[in-house]
């Protein structure tokens, strides 16, 4: 009897913390729709009589990514708009071999599309082959795998979002400087794509730059953090940020915030978030580039929609890699203000 | 004679203090090694990277000398940290904020113990559904989106107390919490009978269930403050914050001489392994050493020091009780 009583409690002390989560939502969510939304227009899609239903599974990267996961939201209410699909979303949870047996469920399970948002693309080349073989459309996004024969892909290219903020910086970063660097989970290909074109369209042509510090933070603002700290400490001066998402670079100048000697420090990343947008506007960083969920989430809908009426066999298209900085900065928080990401 | 005196006291000291001569020897060919290491700033910031990690480490402390484990800590950090950036969002209050994490922190915890104990469950399977579980509620309540714009709430990790970064302020002050507890309180002593022994702790009349329910919500409030100074810290709310904070907290507390076994550690010994830790990623910092190289170092780092530890433990205990394993096996053959 005491035992039944501490678990019931005990659940409805659970219970309390949820209903207290439901209650107040964060108005700062950078996906307009609440979930409870979501599930329900996934209902209302069901089979109408006379027009054929396609069942589309959405298989993310990790939905524990902030920006997989703003993709799979835009993804979600852009599929509302299509009465005659019915997406069904799955979570690779940052796992290659979890991703590829979602694949495999995902032929199994007969769908008449499946998008896959590779963990990593070589990891998941040969299921998406397996899906094109299975006679299912495959569409590959953020980032592509390119090449595979029957697949359509609609991706933003890491390389070039990387690019725009290099040439940028070629001009903006003084002689001599002393820049660090903040890298992305090694054998990311978003992460090594971005460094790479830093390498070739930056620091191969500015011999003079001295990289001071070069860490990998695994695209997290903590650990940015850390490092910038000790780099801090460790040099008189750092002239430039250069990290390969928001989140790392917004970390870096969490740290400088309030460092007189640092208040005219370069910070670069890509992403477009919320947060760096903000940055943006108030000078203290210097550009990133938009890498647009909306955008990717209203191409890979019509793609889809494409493939499946049989309009089109086969679509490769990319969207926009706009550079963001302070002359054009507004214009992104409106369409972020929009959105409901920022207030 | 008095040579011989002065060797064995040095000798005692060595092997009690082992673990804070590996730390005192760190500072000395740190400070060596790097010119900048040596200054009161880069005190305070290793102080302040290693105070979210170290404070988790007095629960894990508590927890592993009662013989437990607590795997969801990383997750339920995050879970209490977003919810309490929610309140101040709602209420404009920094005292809700920290009430909030704190409430959840302990809720999550009141569930690991009701798993733990009344249903018999591992520790090690509650706590791991509780990482889950937690991780899963803090995203479905974000969307797995971060939370911005979350204005004063920055003072609990950003502000300063006197001198003292507010973060340090408060692991000090669960330190002090934690050492309080284990030496100086009933509970303290529960703890070490029930991770020694817990049927001879039973029969001597502890009530082994309540020991560890307390061990679990006196953790709850250490990881939900921790949830709220880490939000604070890098000015948003994180749903994918402090991912394996719990295995850095767990290292913290085995490097300080906690026993997996259980029934043995202190608060200062985790403290000082605490400190090795963040130490060592400092100072590999600040010389610039690569990222892949850093690994390798600081996972020999940590094995010598721990294996340094306890060689010169055994050495003690060796000198005092004779080889244990010859009495061990001297035990059993009489019992034969």
């Amino acid at each position: 009897m005491k035992k039944f009583l501490s678990i019931a409690v005990s659940l409805m002390l659970f219970g309390s913390v949820l209903a207290g989560c439901g209650a107040s939502k964060p108005a700062e969510q950078a996906a307009p729709a609440p979930a409870e939304k979501a599930a329900t227009a996934e209902k209302a899609a069901e089979p109408a009589p006379a027009q054929k239903t396609f069942k589309v599974a959405y298989v993310a990267r990790a939905q524990s990514d902030s920006f997989a996961a703003w993709l799979a939201n835009a993804v979600k209410d852009e599929a509302k708009k299509y009465p005659n699909i019915k997406l069904d979303v799955f979570d690779g949870q940052a796992s290659d071999e979890k991703e590829n047996s979602m694949i495999e469920n995902a032929i199994t399970s007969k769908y008449d599309l499946v998008i896959v948002q590779p963990n990593n693309g070589e990891a998941q080349r040969p299921y998406v082959e397996k899906v094109v073989k299975a006679g299912i459309f495959a569409i590959t996004t953020n980032a592509r795998i390119s090449g595979i024969e029957g697949a359509s892909s609609v991706d933003a290219q890491p390389y070039e979002q990387a690019a725009v903020n290099a040439r940028a910086a070629i001009n903006q970063i003084p002689k001599n400087a002393k820049v660090v660097v903040l890298k992305g989970p090694s054998g990311n290909f978003h992460a090594d794509e971005r460094r790479k074109s830093w390498q070739t369209e930056f620091f191969d042509k500015r011999p003079d730059v001295k990289i001071v510090g070069e860490q990998i933070a695994n695209w997290n603002k903590d650990e940015a953090m850390k490092y910038m700290e000790d780099w801090v400490q460790a040099n008189d001066k750092i002239d430039a940020i250069i990290a390969m998402n928001d989140n790392m670079c917004a970390g870096a100048l969490e740290v400088v915030k309030n460092n007189p000697k640092y208040k005219d420090v370069l910070a670069y990343g890509v992403d477009g978030t919320a947060e760096a947008m903000l940055l943006i506007k108030e000078g203290k960083m210097t550009s990133t580039c938009l890498q647009n969920a909306f955008e990717l989430a209203e191409k890979l809908l019509d793609t889809s929609n494409k493939l499946l009426t049989g309009q089109q066999k086969k679509i490769d298209t990319d969207i926009g890699n706009p550079l963001v900085n302070k002359e054009n900065v507004d214009q992104y928080i409106e369409i972020l203000k929009k959105s409901g990401a920022i207030k | 004679m008095n040579n011989n005196k002065l060797l064995s006291t040095w000798s005692k000291l060595t092997s009690k203090y082992s673990i804070y001569l590996v730390l005192v020897a760190m500072v000395i060919i740190s400070t060596i090694i790097s010119p900048v290491f040596f200054s009161g700033q880069n005190f305070a910031n290793i102080s302040r990277q290693i105070s979210i990690t170290t404070i988790i480490a007095f629960g894990e402390t508590l927890l592993i000398i009662a013989g437990l484990i607590d795997l969801s800590a990383g997750s339920v950090l995050a879970l209490a940290g977003v919810l309490s950036v929610s309140a101040y969002k709602a209420t404009g209050s920094l005292a809700v904020s920290l009430l909030v994490g704190i409430l959840v922190g302990v809720a999550c915890n009141f569930l690991n113990g009701v798993v733990a104990t009344k249903f018999k469950t591992p520790p090690f399977i509650a706590t791991l559904s509780m990482m889950t579980i937690a991780r899963g509620v803090a995203l479905l309540y974000t969307k797995g989106q971060n939370i911005y714009q979350i204005g004063d709430y920055i003072v609990w990790g950003q502000s300063n107390i006197f001198f003292l970064p507010t973060p340090v302020v408060f692991m000090i002050g669960i330190a002090a919490i934690t050492w309080y507890l284990l030496n100086h309180t009933r509970f303290g002593r529960y703890l070490y009978a029930v991770g020694g022994n817990q049927e001879a702790a039973r029969a001597s009349g502890i009530n082994v269930d309540r020991t560890k329910m307390t061990a679990f919500l006196i953790n709850g409030v250490f990881v939900g403050v921790a949830g709220v100074l880490f939000m604070s810290r890098v000015n948003a709310g994180l749903p994918n914050a402090g991912i394996g904070f719990e295995f850095d907290a767990m290292t913290s507390a085995i490097i300080g001489g906690t026993s997996f076994s259980g029934g043995v550690g202190t608060a200062m010994g985790t403290l000082v392994g605490a400190f090795i830790m963040g130490l060592l990623s400092n100072i590999m910092n600040l010389i610039g050493i690569g990222a892949y190289m850093q690994q390798i170092i600081k996972g020999a780092i940590i094995a010598l020091a721990v294996m340094y530890d306890i060689y010169a433990k055994t050495k003690r205990d060796t000198r005092k009780l004779g080889n244990i394993e010859e009495r061990v096996q001297g035990d059993k053959s009489v019992g034969a």
